[in-house]
């Protein structure tokens, strides 16, 4: 058999160089080996790739003498048999062979095999391209795009159109997946406060209008007890000037619809951290309370700006007046008389030795020298931080109303009331007059035991122990003060009020024994009479009590505002520990919370 | 007076003096002047005014860097746009690039204020982180650019980038004559070079010119010198190759470098402008 070759070569101008030879071998070697029958002078190529063999029957076979394959026709192949009658197209490496019978010389003719070099891929663009970075760089605009188009799809259109089109629903920490804004978490600028914690994924708890501030109103749906500071046109008058930039600020932003600097939120903002709530430092009372009397002329207080050197005078509220109906607010300054009805020495009682002493030593509830905590007994739960003093517990053991015996039992008097008096002491006249004794006996019906029997005993026993009674000396007048009404016998109403400080709070508790003793602030022991107002001035308190700024000492403690009073409730400072409850109050105190005290 | 000759070459020669002159001095520094007023003036500012309850993007001087940062990028994204229109004089693209720079720059001051120092996981620390990623790119772009071209010429010497590649293509030529007696293994070796583009490795790879998939390298392991003479030629090629690769991929380098910064910037600016707004509407949204 006989091999036709035909090489095609292309050339520069396009042109189509041909070339043929003719192989007169049965065997053929096509390679990379120049000694290849046919030389293919590509490194894909082994140096011995294809054998081609004839078969007979002008048939020939192909078989591949490396490990890599060929293709015939498409498919990739070891060995194969080829029919160059039917033609076929061979591929090793790049290069294409095309088999077939030379149509020339007919069937016996030599084989002929076009061989036709790969096109190679033209280069395309710019070689010097690719030094530029852009070319390992994805592109600045796409870039561009995805960044800004992702910003704002997922951090302003997804908030924004839930926000718009969600079901409002009712605040419920249980439940924060219904008509919840979703990606809204990337708005908040800080964690919510420890307090409001719960409403960390709730947004729109507070912030329920687009383009809305949080109302006051919206707070005061969860604090609703909360009181105003004073009333709002008298706080917008007495607070302290803002600078121009923030009274430009407030303009704007009231005319937006916020509220204006009393509002909720601007003083208790939010997104801060997880701070715990705290009282506020004294610069806050005193930037408005300073000169306050500048602003608002009328105000019956004094101004206040640091305890320890500017507060005025404690001013208690109690009866200066008998048969007072309204308690009064007088300073301490001003000698203040308290009428409240009643005569009490606390000299005597509290005295360690004397008739009271003796006295309450003999008596096994007391069995030692009267204590205040005798009759003063504590309780936080009463307004001042003590039961009221009643008459029954507190005095009765000495100043006994005992007035006779019934059926083995003492009787008393009742106490409270001058008529329930008069009762008791009629009923005491009729069981215990004194007999009269004149060695005869009246007869009949009219002696003892009889029908008609009476006591004409002398009258003073039922007619004037009642007057004897509310007299001073009498039962009633050793601790009351006789008067009276419309004719009658009456005695001056007992005016002591609840509590004396409205304004501020005192906590007993603090002052406990290892403090001080009771009369260390209250001269019990030196006042002779009730009318002693027994409160401490200002000048007592300032013996340990000094404003926030001054220095602790083992003596001193700086004493800032809100260790007295409130801002929403005057009477009631507002202290963490009143409020374990409160996230970060507790002994469960988190990392968080620790970290944000320490911040502070 | 106008027409006094020596007026006229005065004004001429100061004129030809100004358009020599880089941005960085234009003028001066009247720009570098006015941008250090701006962040001393808002340094000043937010220690002497007291914001209650403490320094915060909303208070009333929080509002006003706010407002001046807005601004301030707004107009500097525009340089993107100006670059593209020639004008002359005071505008002069010259001196808006040197206002570019150094009201950027103050930027920082102006921006980091405004934050009140509150950082958190939100859109708002986003657009601030965003600003700063532009800023750092832009102060890197104008060391690149001060900087780097002197380190490319000093590289490339005589040649140019086409010499390299033509140098390349010159020895890939000879290799793949000179591989053809080589055995499978070797030949696979060769080829894998001749089919790697020579601007293989991505950004990364430029910036830090390292290949670790370099085929020159792989095939300069692989094909002894001591072999057979074709083996010989073969690493002998292989060698200038990776010589001359290595000069280019220097180039690359320096100019990756001097390129990088505007594919951190742009993107940037453009997520900025995007992140700003996305800041601008949620704060008074949920305000």
């Amino acid at each position: 058999m006989a091999f036709l070759i035909r090489t095609i070569a292309v050339a520069k101008s396009g042109r189509e160089i041909v070339r043929d030879r003719e192989i007169g071998k049965n065997e053929l070697i096509i390679g990379r080996d120049p000694a290849s029958d046919i030389h293919l002078p590509d490194l894909t190529v082994e140096l011995q790739h294809v054998k081609l063999t004839d078969a007979g029957q002008g048939m020939i076979a192909a078989r591949a003498l490396g490990e890599l394959p060929f293709t015939v026709d498409g498919e990739s192949v070891t060995e194969a048999r080829i029919d160059p009658d039917a033609g076929a197209q061979l591929a090793v490496g790049p290069a294409l062979l095309a088999v077939s019978r030379d149509s020339d010389a007919g069937a016996a003719g030599p084989v002929k095999i076009n061989i036709q070099p790969a096109p190679k891929d033209p280069a395309t663009g710019d070689p010097e391209a690719g030094f530029a970075l852009a070319k390992a760089m994805p592109s600045k605009r796409a870039m561009a795009w995805i960044g800004s188009v992702a910003i704002l799809v997922l951090l302003l259109s997804i908030p924004v159109f839930t926000h718009l089109f969600r079901t409002p629903v009712e605040n419920d920490p249980e439940n924060l997946e219904e008509g919840a804004v979703l990606f809204d978490a990337s708005w908040s600028t800080g964690e919510l406060s420890m307090a409001h914690h719960d409403l960390e994924d709730n947004c729109e708890a507070c912030h329920q209008t687009a383009f809305v501030s949080v109302q006051d109103e919206t707070c005061l749906t969860c604090h609703e007890e909360l009181d105003d500071h004073a009333k709002m046109d008298r706080q917008l008058t007495g607070m302290a000037p803002v600078s121009t930039g923030d009274a430009i600020q407030w303009d704007i932003g009231q005319a937006l619809g916020k509220e204006g600097p009393l509002g909720c939120v601007s003083c208790h903002t939010e997104h801060e951290g997880p701070v715990k709530l705290e009282a506020s430092d004294e610069q806050f009372c005193s930037d408005c309370h300073n000169d306050m009397d500048a602003r608002l002329t009328d105000v019956s207080f004094g101004n206040a700006g640091d305890f320890g050197d500017k507060h005025p005078q404690f001013r208690p509220k109690f009866y200066d007046a008998h048969f007072a109906k309204e308690a009064k607010r007088v300073s301490l300054d001003d000698n203040p008389v308290e009428m409240s009805g009643l005569v009490f020495p606390h000299d005597i009682h509290v005295s360690e030795t004397g008739g009271a002493a003796r006295m309450a030593m003999s008596l096994s509830q007391y069995g030692a020298p009267l204590e205040c905590s005798d009759c003063h007994e504590e309780d936080n739960s009463a307004p001042a931080g003590f039961k009221p003093v009643v008459m029954e517990d507190a005095c009765e053991a000495c100043h006994s109303l005992v007035s006779g015996t019934a059926g083995g039992a003492f009787t008393s008097l009742r106490h409270g009331d001058v008529t329930e008096l008069m009762e008791d002491l009629a009923k005491v006249n009729l069981g215990s007059r004194s007999r009269v004794v004149t060695g005869r006996d009246r007869p009949g019906q009219y002696g003892s035991g009889g029908r008609y029997h009476a006591n004409f005993g002398r009258p003073s026993g039922s007619y004037l122990a009642i007057t004897r009674a509310l007299q001073k000396g009498g039962t009633c007048g050793d601790c009351h003060l006789r008067t009276t009404t419309d004719g009658r016998p009456e005695l001056v109403p007992v005016n002591i009020p609840d509590k004396y400080l409205h304004k501020g709070f005192f906590n007993h508790e603090a002052h406990g024994e290892d403090v001080a003793e009771c009369t260390d602030c209250h001269a019990a022991d030196t006042s002779g009479e009730a009318t002693d107002l027994l409160l401490p001035d200002l000048e007592s308190c300032r013996d340990c009590h000094l404003g926030e700024s001054a220095v602790k000492t083992e003596e001193i403690v700086p004493s800032s505002c809100a260790m007295c009073h409130g801002y929403h409730t005057p009477a009631a400072p507002w202290r963490p520990e009143d409020h374990p409850k409160l996230p970060g109050n507790g002994p469960n105190d988190n990392v968080a919370a620790i970290l944000s005290s320490l911040r502070r | 007076m106008a027409s006094v000759p020596g007026t006229r070459f005065s004004e001429d020669e100061k004129r030809r003096d100004a358009d020599h002159i880089s941005f960085l001095k234009h003028r001066r520094f009247r720009w570098l002047w006015i941008a250090l007023l701006l962040s001393v003036v808002s340094i000043l500012g937010y220690a002497l005014i007291d914001q209650e309850p403490r320094p915060n993007g909303g208070s009333w001087y929080g509002y006003t860097l706010g407002t001046i940062g807005l601004l301030l990028i707004v107009w500097l994204s525009l340089l993107g746009i100006r670059k593209r229109r020639m004008t002359e004089g005071s505008w002069s693209l010259k001196a808006w690039t040197s206002a570019h720079v150094y009201l950027g720059l103050s930027l920082i001051v102006v921006g980091t204020l405004h934050t009140g120092f509150q950082i958190g996981w939100n859109v708002h620390t986003l657009a601030y982180a965003l600003m700063m990623i532009v800023i750092l790119s832009g102060i890197w772009g104008v060391y690149a650019y001060a900087a780097l071209p002197k380190e490319l010429s000093a590289n490339r010497g005589t040649m140019t980038g086409g010499d390299m590649l033509d140098r390349i293509a010159d020895i890939d030529k000879k290799l793949e004559s000179a591989a053809q007696p080589l055995d499978r293994g070797s030949c696979d070796l060769v080829l894998d070079v001749l089919r790697q583009d020579v601007f293989y490795g991505g950004a990364l790879s430029r910036l830090t010119n390292s290949y670790p998939g370099c085929a020159t390298k792989k095939a300069l392991a692989g094909i002894s010198a001591s072999g057979s003479d074709a083996e010989a030629r073969v690493h002998e090629l292989l060698t200038s190759r990776a010589e001359q690769l290595a000069q280019m991929r220097r180039y690359l380098r320096i100019k990756a470098m001097l390129e990088v910064w505007l594919f951190i910037h742009i993107p940037a600016t453009i997520a900025l402008l995007a992140a700003l707004l996305a800041h601008v509407i949620s704060v008074f949204y949920y305000w």
